[in-house]
C-alpha cells in the first residue's frame, strides 16, 4: 500500500492525476483551497510514487492500523496582484528553491512568483505595450 | 490558401471556428411543421405540400403581393437569382434581403452618384492608399482582414483618420481620430468638404470633366464652418480641418465606411456625402483611392446584385421600370411580371402586422433578432397565416414558423458568391449535405415546381448559365473562368479580366458624369431626454457574427464572448454607482434587457455602446428609417440605465 | 531566435491567433491575447527562454531545452503543475496535463503567423526586424507627431 508523509506533500495533484484506480481524488475550491485524498490502497504499482515531485510517496507493507483515508487541506495563497489564490505555499516554496534567484527578478526587479500565472500576463502586456497605449490616448 | 489575393492565407477568428459551426449538433436535419409549441418531423413531401398550400392560400385568397419572400445574403448567387426569380414568378413583388439593414444607403446613394454600389477599388489596392480614411467602421474587428492592407499603406508613409463615436480597435490605426456624435456623419463631412473648398484644394480638373451638381454643393456646405461642425459633433475644429487637408492633399486617398454611416434616418445622405467628398477631391478611378463600402455578409454584395430587392430586378434594373419587367418577362417566358417596387424587408415586418401580408417566406434570415425592436417583429411574423422558414439553425424568427425547411450549409454545397470587393468567387461542395438537408438551390426548385412554375435547374452552373445572360456585369463570369481569386464583375465577356478599379473610364451614368448630390445634416430620429438621457449605439466585436444565430454555437468563440455588455463611460457610470461587471438594465421606450456593465472610457459621456449579437439589443432599437433606403436608424436610440440592485 | 514575434503596433485584438491555435491543438490553446487599457492588445505565448524556468522546474524532464526551442514532451508530463507556476510569464498552461507553445512544430510556420489577419506575428526576426525599421522611419518621417 502507499504510505502518505502529509509534510512533504505540496498539493500539485500529480499523483490523483495519474494513479489508476482513482484511489487518490482531488478537490479545488476555485481561487481559495485544495484538498487531497488518499484512499487506503492494497495495490503493489508504485506509479504515483514514482510521479511524485516530493517524494512524498511511498510503497509499503500493508497494514491493518493505518487510516482508511488520509487527507490533507492547503490554502492556496493569494496572488499579490489580484488576490485570488491560485498555488499553496509548498509549491512556490518547491518554485523558489529550484529557480536561480536573479531568475525570480523581472526587468523591474519585482519577484513575480507571487504572482498568478493570469497577472503575470497581465503585467507583460502591460510592459510591452506602454508605449503604444501612451500613443494611442488622443 | 495563402495565394489567395485578398487575405493571403489568413483568417479572422469567425474563420477559423468555422467548422464548430458547421458541424453543430444544433443543425436541422429535418423538415419540421410546428402545432401549437411542438415540433414534429416531417418527410419533404409533406413539407413541400405544406408550403406549397401554405403560400397557395395567401395568394389564391388575397393576392400574389400579400405573400413576402427574405432571400439571404448567405446563400449563393445563383440561389438568390432562384428565389428572386420564384416571387416575381408568382406575381409578387415583395423580394428583398437583409442588405436592407445594412447597406441599402449605398445600394441606393452610390447607383445614384456613381453608377455603381459597390467598392470602387480592391481591398489589396489599400496598400497603395497615401491617406485611408475610415468612417463609422470597425474595421480591424469586424473586416480584419483588412487590416494587413491598411498596415502596408501605413508603412509605406499612409496616414489614417478614423472617425467614430468609440474609440474602437480600429481608431487604434489613426494618426488622427475624431470622435464624433453618433448620427452627426454630414455635418462632419459637409465641414471638411467646406475646408477643402475654400482653400482650394479640390480637384477641378476632375470636377468639370467627370461630375456634375458642384455649384450646389458649395452653395449647400457653405454654412458649416468648422466651428458649427465642432458644436454638432464634438469634434474639435482644429482636427476636422486638419482631416480634410490630410484627406484632399494626399495623392491617393480612400474613404472606407459602413454601418456607422449607412444605419441611420439619415443613411443615404450620409453615403452621398462620403462620395461628395471623393468626388471633388477627384480621388476615384485611381489606385490607392475611392469609395469603399465595407460590405459585411459573404454574399450581400452577391444578393443585390441578383435583384433580390424590392427597387431592382437583377443588374440593378428598376423594378418600377416597365422595360425591366418586359425584359425579364421575355426571358423567363411570363406574360406579365408584377410592376412596381415591393415592400422591403422593414416594410414586410408591418406590413405582417397590419394584415397587407399573409404569409412569408424567409430564407437564411433571422428578423426576430437583426430586426430592431424584436417585440413588434415577434408580434407581427405570428400575425402571419404561413410562414416557412428555411435555415440550418432553429434560429429565433424559425421558432415562429409554421414550417421548417433544414438548409446545407456553405460546406455542403456549391456555387457563386460575390464579396464586398465585387470579387466573384466558385465555392466547392466539400462534404454532403448533413441529415436530411437540401442545398437552397434544390430546395428552391422544388419549392417552386410545388407551386406550379417550371423551374429545372439540376444545378449551379446552370443557373450561373442564365445569370450570364441576363446580368451584363457577370456576362463574363463562368465556372471555367473562376480560379483561386475569382473575377471582379463587370467582367462583360468571357475574355474580359474583370474590372478591380471602377469608374477609371468615368461613370456608367448619363453623361459618363457622376452626381455630386448635396445634403443638410438633420439630427437622428431619436433624442434624449430627462427619461431617457443616454444616447444608445450598437455595434459588432470581433469574435461574433451578427445576430449570433451561429457563432454563439461555437465553444471556442462563445468562450471569448459569452455575455451581452454595454459600454459605458466612468462619467455616466460613477453617479450611478456602477461599477465593471456589475449587471444593469437598459431601457428605452420599446423594452428592457439586462446586460454586463463594462466602464470604459472608449465611449464619450453620453453614450453607450452593445453588441447586437445576442438576444436583447434589438428589443431596445429603434425601427426609425431612412425615408429612401428604409433602413433602420440602428446607430440611435434614446437610452436609460440602472443597476439591477 | 526561435520564437514568434508580436509586432503590438499591429495587433488588433481579433483574437484569431487564440481560436487559430486552440483548434490545431485538440481544443487546447496556449496563446492567449490581453487587452491593455482598452488601446493596445498583445498576444502572448512562450518566449523560448534561453534561461527556461520552466525546465528547471520541471522533475521529469517533459520540458528540456532543444537547441533554440523548449521544448515538451506529453509523454513525461506528471500533471504536477510546477512549470505553470515556474514560468515568468504565465504562459504555461495546464489541463490535467502541461501544454504550451510547441512552435507548431515539424511545420515551418506556426499556424498563428499564417492566420494573423494583421501580418502582427512573425517567426521570422528579419521580418520583424524590417517592420520595427519601417514603423520607426515612418514616425520620423511624420515628426512624430498623432
Amino acid at each position: 500500500m502507499i504510505q502518505v508523509d502529509t509534510n512533504k506533500c505540496l498539493g500539485c495533484f500529480a499523483c490523483s492525476n495519474i494513479c489508476p484506480n482513482q484511489f487518490i481524488t482531488r478537490e479545488e475550491e476555485e481561487g481559495k483551497r485544495r484538498t487531497v485524498r488518499w484512499a487506503k490502497c492494497k495495490e503493489e504499482c508504485d506509479i504515483c510514487v514514482e510521479f511524485c515531485p516530493a517524494k512524498a510517496l511511498a510503497l509499503v507493507p500493508y497494514s491493518e492500523r493505518t487510516p482508511e483515508m488520509i487527507e490533507v487541506s492547503f490554502d492556496l495563497v493569494p496572488c499579490e496582484v489580484c488576490g485570488k489564490g491560485f498555488a499553496t505555499e509548498q509549491l512556490l516554496k518547491r518554485i523558489r528553491e529550484t529557480i536561480p534567484a536573479n531568475l525570480q527578478k523581472d526587468s523591474a526587479g519585482r519577484s513575480w512568483v507571487g504572482i498568478c500565472p493570469f497577472c503575470r500576463r497581465e503585467l507583460e502586456a502591460e510592459t510591452a505595450s506602454k508605449q503604444i497605449v501612451q500613443s494611442r490616448r488622443f | 490558401m495563402p495565394e489567395h489575393p485578398a487575405n493571403e492565407g489568413s483568417l479572422c477568428p469567425k474563420g477559423n471556428a468555422a467548422l464548430e459551426i458547421v458541424y453543430n449538433e444544433d443543425r436541422l436535419l429535418y423538415p419540421m411543421k410546428r402545432s401549437g409549441n411542438e415540433w414534429t418531423s416531417i418527410s419533404w413531401d409533406e413539407a413541400l405540400k405544406l408550403v406549397s398550400k401554405g403560400l397557395g392560400r395567401a395568394i389564391k385568397n388575397s393576392g400574389p403581393d400579400f405573400v413576402g419572400f427574405l432571400s439571404s445574403s448567405k446563400c449563393t448567387n445563383e440561389e438568390n437569382y432562384l428565389i428572386q426569380k420564384l416571387a416575381r414568378s408568382l406575381g409578387s413583388r415583395n423580394v428583398d434581403n437583409c442588405a436592407r439593414l445594412c447597406h441599402a444607403p449605398s445600394v441606393v446613394g452610390l447607383n445614384r452618384t456613381l453608377g455603381a454600389a459597390g467598392m470602387t477599388n480592391p481591398i489589396p489596392d489599400l496598400a497603395n492608399s497615401k491617406c485611408v480614411f475610415i468612417i463609422g467602421s470597425n474595421l480591424a474587428e469586424n473586416h480584419a482582414i483588412l487590416s494587413r492592407w491598411i498596415h502596408r499603406a501605413k508603412d509605406s508613409g499612409a496616414q489614417v483618420i478614423v472617425a467614430d463615436p468609440r474609440l474602437t480597435h480600429t481608431a487604434w490605426l489613426a494618426d488622427l481620430f475624431l470622435q464624433l456624435k453618433p448620427g452627426t456623419d454630414v455635418a462632419l463631412l459637409n465641414a471638411m468638404m467646406k475646408v477643402i473648398i475654400d482653400e482650394d484644394l479640390i480637384d477641378k480638373a476632375f470636377i468639370s470633366k467627370s461630375t456634375k451638381g458642384f455649384e450646389d454643393l458649395v452653395k449647400a456646405v457653405n454654412d458649416y464652418t468648422p466651428e458649427k461642425a465642432a458644436e454638432i459633433t464634438g469634434v474639435p475644429a482644429v482636427d476636422i480641418i486638419r482631416a480634410a487637408r490630410m484627406y484632399a492633399k494626399s495623392p491617393a486617398s480612400a474613404i472606407l465606411y459602413s454601418m456607422g454611416i449607412t444605419q441611420h434616418t439619415s443613411g443615404t445622405d450620409n453615403v452621398q456625402s462620403v462620395a461628395n467628398l471623393a468626388l471633388i477631391c477627384g480621388q476615384m478611378g485611381k489606385e490607392g483611392a475611392g469609395v469603399l463600402p465595407l460590405r459585411g455578409h459573404n454574399n450581400v454584395q452577391g444578393a443585390c446584385d441578383m435583384g433580390a430587392l424590392a427597387e431592382f430586378y437583377p443588374g440593378y434594373r428598376k423594378s418600377d421600370d416597365p422595360e425591366t419587367a418586359k425584359f425579364f418577362g421575355q426571358a423567363w417566358g411570363i406574360a406579365s411580371l408584377p410592376a412596381g417596387r415591393g415592400l422591403t424587408a422593414t416594410e414586410m415586418i408591418d406590413a405582417a402586422c397590419e394584415g397587407r401580408l399573409k404569409a412569408m417566406y424567409i430564407v437564411g434570415e433571422d428578423p426576430a433578432n437583426s430586426d430592431p425592436w424584436s417585440s413588434h417583429v415577434k408580434d407581427c411574423l405570428e400575425n402571419l397565416d404561413f410562414l416557412v422558414v428555411q435555415d440550418i439553425f432553429m434560429t429565433a424568427t424559425a421558432q415562429l414558423a409554421d414550417v421548417v425547411l433544414p438548409a446545407a450549409s456553405w460546406a455542403e454545397k456549391e456555387g457563386t458568391y460575390t464579396s464586398t470587393e465585387r470579387r466573384v468567387q466558385w465555392s466547392n461542395r466539400a462534404i454532403e449535405p448533413l441529415g436530411e438537408a437540401k442545398s437552397d438551390l434544390e430546395i428552391v426548385n422544388k419549392v417552386a415546381n410545388s407551386m406550379g412554375l417550371k423551374f429545372d435547374y439540376p444545378d449551379a452552373t446552370s443557373v450561373l448559365a442564365e445569370i450570364n445572360s441576363l446580368v451584363p456585369t457577370y456576362k463574363g463570369i463562368t465556372l471555367e473562368r473562376l480560379g483561386i481569386g475569382g473575377l471582379i464583375w463587370p467582367c462583360p465577356s468571357t475574355d474580359h479580366p474583370g474590372t478591380p478599379i471602377l469608374h477609371s473610364a468615368g461613370f456608367k451614368l448619363q453623361d459618363g458624369r457622376a452626381l455630386i448630390a448635396p445634403v443638410q445634416y438633420k439630427p437622428a430620429a431619436e433624442n434624449t431626454w430627462t427619461e431617457y438621457p443616454l444616447i444608445l449605439t450598437t455595434g459588432r466585436i470581433s469574435v461574433h457574427f451578427n445576430a449570433g444565430s451561429m457563432t454563439r454555437r461555437s465553444p471556442s468563440l462563445m468562450e471569448r464572448a459569452p455575455n451581452l455588455f454595454v459600454e459605458i463611460n466612468p462619467g455616466d457610470a460613477a453617479p450611478m454607482k456602477i461599477e465593471d461587471g456589475d449587471s444593469v438594465e437598459v431601457s428605452t421606450e420599446r423594452g428592457t434587457t439586462v446586460a454586463l456593465a463594462r466602464v470604459t472610457d472608449s465611449v464619450k459621456p453620453g453614450v453607450v455602446f452593445m453588441p447586437f449579437h445576442y438576444p436583447g439589443t434589438n428589443f431596445l432599437t429603434t425601427d426609425a428609417r431612412d425615408a429612401e433606403a428604409k433602413i433602420p436608424e440602428f446607430k440611435v436610440a434614446a437610452c436609460k440605465i440602472s443597476r439591477r440592485d | 531566435m526561435m520564437r514568434v514575434y508580436v509586432d503590438i503596433n499591429r495587433c488588433i485584438g481579433c483574437r484569431s491567433c487564440e481560436v487559430a491555435c486552440k483548434r490545431v491543438h485538440g481544443g487546447k490553446g496556449h496563446v492567449n491575447v490581453h487587452i491593455t487599457e482598452d488601446r493596445a492588445s498583445v498576444p502572448l505565448f512562450c518566449h523560448h527562454c534561453e534561461e527556461a524556468a520552466c525546465t528547471m522546474a520541471c522533475y521529469s524532464g517533459a520540458l528540456a531545452k532543444d537547441g533554440e526551442r523548449t521544448s515538451f514532451s506529453l509523454d513525461k508530463c506528471t500533471g504536477c503543475g510546477l512549470c505553470r507556476l515556474a514560468c515568468p510569464f504565465g504562459v504555461v498552461w495546464t489541463d490535467k496535463l502541461a501544454h504550451k507553445c510547441d512552435l507548431c512544430a515539424p511545420n515551418e510556420t506556426p499556424t498563428c503567423v499564417l492566420t494573423c489577419p494583421a501580418e502582427a506575428l512573425s517567426n521570422d526576426y528579419e521580418v520583424a526586424l524590417k517592420r520595427a525599421r519601417a514603423r520607426a522611419g515612418r514616425a520620423t518621417i511624420l515628426g512624430g507627431k498623432r
